[in-house]
């Protein structure tokens, strides 16, 4: 069962609406323009953005991360490419991938290369496996730590679209590279242990 | 053999270019040739002890190397024939040397490492790794036809450079062979698998038989001591307990006794499947309206009862019953785990659980559990004790296109199935623990 929202989340729901909103009325300078305005006007939530660049956004080790905090662990290390609700995708289809890393359909069956679901070797269509959040789920168990939320993120331009990048935060004072950790986007005592990304689909 | 390669002799740079390369080429294919060949020698005799000898080895010639014993080594003890240069063309004796060389039995060995080499590749038991990794021995046979022609100079002189620095190189060597005795003996027994059948699954033993699924769609018991196999037509789902075979005939669960074929017992329930056997229990799933149900009944007292019960959607896989412990898994979308419970106390005990993997297909017996743990581009079948404590890997494989299915422990062994996830291929083999 998926837990209640977070308020933190929903406001970052919110200020992506918004970042879509704006994306859809606005050329991309203004929008840009807007989507920093908009961003500071709901600071102190989870999604205070940096400045967005128009042109492609600098890279560490994955577009728009130009920190060296690494990627989350996830089925398709080194990139911890997550859903809208922090869940696996794959990181160059953008498809759905269950915790084996096999793409799934909407009902969490995986599918071959042709998108028919895989068979065993009896013949019978295989049953759902576990899909789990990459922050709360993935890292918590490959790294021990119980405290991990989502909080903050900030959006960068990357591949032609926004690309939503996502703090995994901990009470933990070392971050997943094994050095010290930064607040970052994290709040209320949290900082930065590992990040993630969302590729928003909306160009710019 | 090195200055048949010069320009000096051979002719033009071209010329040398077109030996060493010919020569690289052979070297490198013959080598592999022989890590396949050693490979698929250790896959039909099962590498776990081949592992362990392997390791021993590699501390012999270490002790060798490093002149604390002394024995001679199994070789040829000659250079690659002379005369092939001044009779057969260029592409001809170029080819035959790197054949000779990558082959490394037909020429001198210095030192022994090239034997703990081949035990490594017989204990790998793997045709293909074993391959990639003796290709390297190859190339290095290549590199030092290159390696000495990088400088103008004569490329004698560097032999005799190396020749100079004999003790150190042999101490470089003894040190390395110790490093590898060392991975090898502490190495998990991946790799050391015996096959048992191809395009098979769902093992089952009991009794110095095994019972196994084929992909025709029937089931055979093939009996210890050379025996023939016996064959149940349209049935799936093998458990195999003394005399007793459990089968799913589509109609329900039928026990049979497998030296005769006939009937001793039923379940009839169409929506019952994945029979585990101990006479007189069996356990089998379940599925009824929104829920599966993991149920053991006595099939002389017509008793049962039910153990567990998930909601459909959950996966709750083929169970596992010996001297009256219950093994299963179940997985939602969230979680997965491996469960074992003692029928007489009811007491429940989760044996692993995990958030991010699929734990599946365990198989009970004695004091031992064994379970499939997939991960994302890794696969590997644990083992542990039923009271808990540590546990061991038996078998791993590195990635996403197979993994192991269902298991099934035997005294000092475990049968397991691999699968091929794109064709469905699958196989049963063996491994030692």
């Amino acid at each position: 069962m998926q837990p209640p929202e977070a308020p933190a989340s929903k406001l970052d729901r919110q200020a992506e609406k918004l970042s879509a909103k704006l994306a859809e009325s606005t050329t991309r300078l203004s929008f840009l323009g807007r989507l920093s305005a908009a961003a500071l006007a709901i600071a102190g939530g989870s999604a205070v953005a940096a400045a967005v660049k128009p042109d492609e956004a600098e890279a560490f080790h994955f577009c728009g991360h130009i920190w060296t905090t690494n990627s989350c662990p996830s089925p398709y290390p080194p990139l911890s490419r997550i859903d809208r609700k922090g869940y696996p995708l794959h990181p160059q289809s953008g498809k759905p991938i269950d915790n084996l890393g096999r793409v799934v359909d909407g009902t969490g069956h995986a599918l071959d290369g042709s998108g028919n679901r895989l068979r065993g070797p009896d013949g019978a269509v295989l049953p759902p496996a576990p899909r789990t959040r990459v922050c709360e789920d993935w890292t918590a168990e490959v790294k021990g730590l119980r405290d991990l939320r989502v909080q903050g993120s900030w959006f960068r331009c990357c591949g032609g679209q926004i690309r939503k990048l996502v703090d995994c935060c901990s009470f933990s004072r070392r971050r997943i590279n094994g050095d010290a950790s930064l607040t970052g986007y994290c709040w209320g005592g949290r900082r930065v242990y590992c990040v993630m990304y969302y590729d928003t689909g909306l160009p710019c | 053999m090195l200055e048949t390669f010069t320009p000096a002799v051979c002719g033009s740079r071209k010329r040398q270019i077109v030996a060493q390369a010919l020569f690289t080429g052979a070297a490198v294919l013959t080598a592999a040739a022989l890590g396949l060949a050693l490979g698929f020698a250790g896959s039909l005799l099962g590498g776990r002890y081949a592992l362990y000898a392997a390791a021993g080895l590699a501390l012999l010639a270490a002790a060798r190397e490093a002149g604390l014993v002394r024995f001679p080594l199994p070789q040829a003890r000659r250079q690659v024939p002379e005369r092939w240069r001044f009779e057969l063309p260029l592409p001809v004796w170029a080819t035959g040397y790197g054949a000779g060389l990558g082959a490394g039995f037909f020429t001198f060995q210095p030192v022994s490492t090239f034997w703990v080499a081949c035990a490594g590749a017989l204990a790998l038991a793997r045709p293909l790794p074993a391959a990639a990794c003796f290709a390297l021995y190859g190339a290095g046979r290549a590199v030092m036809v290159v390696w000495p022609r990088r400088r103008t100079d004569d490329p004698t002189a560097a032999v005799e450079r190396l020749t100079r620095r004999r003790g150190a190189l042999l101490r470089a060597n003894a040190v390395a062979l110790v490093v590898c005795g060392i991975l090898l003996a502490v190495a998990p027994t991946a790799g050391g698998a015996t096959l048992v059948q191809g395009a098979a699954y769902d093992p089952s033993f009991s009794g110095g038989a095994i019972a196994f699924a084929n992909k025709a769609g029937d089931v055979v018991v093939r009996p210890g001591g050379g025996s023939p196999d016996e064959v149940f037509s349209d049935v799936s789902q093998p458990s195999l307990d003394g005399q007793y075979l459990a089968v799913n005939d589509g109609a329900g669960i039928s026990v049979v006794e497998w030296t005769n074929g006939d009937e001793v017992a039923r379940v009839d329930n169409p929506n019952a499947s994945r029979p585990a056997l101990d006479w007189p229990l069996v356990a089998f799933v379940v599925r009824d309206g929104g829920f599966k149900r993991l149920v053991v009944r006595n099939l002389q007292t017509g008793g049962s009862k039910i153990h567990v019960a998930v909601k459909a959607t959950f996966q709750l896989g083929r169970p596992s019953l010996s001297g009256g412990r219950l093994a299963w898994h179940v997985a939602s979308r969230k979680h997965s785990a491996i469960v074992l419970k003692v029928l007489s106390s009811g007491a429940k005990r989760v044996v692993a659980r995990t958030r991010i993997g699929l734990l599946q297909n365990p198989t009970v017996r004695s004091s031992r559990i064994a379970w499939v743990d997939t991960r994302s581009g890794a696969s590997h079948l644990r083992l542990g004790r039923v009271w808990g404590g540590p546990r061991t890997t038996v078998e791993t494989m590195r990635t996403r296109a197979r993994g192991y299915w269902t298991t099934s422990l035997a005294p000092g062994a475990v049968y397991w199935t691999r699968w091929t996830l794109a064709t469905g291929a699958s196989a049963v083999y063996r491994t030692g623990v």
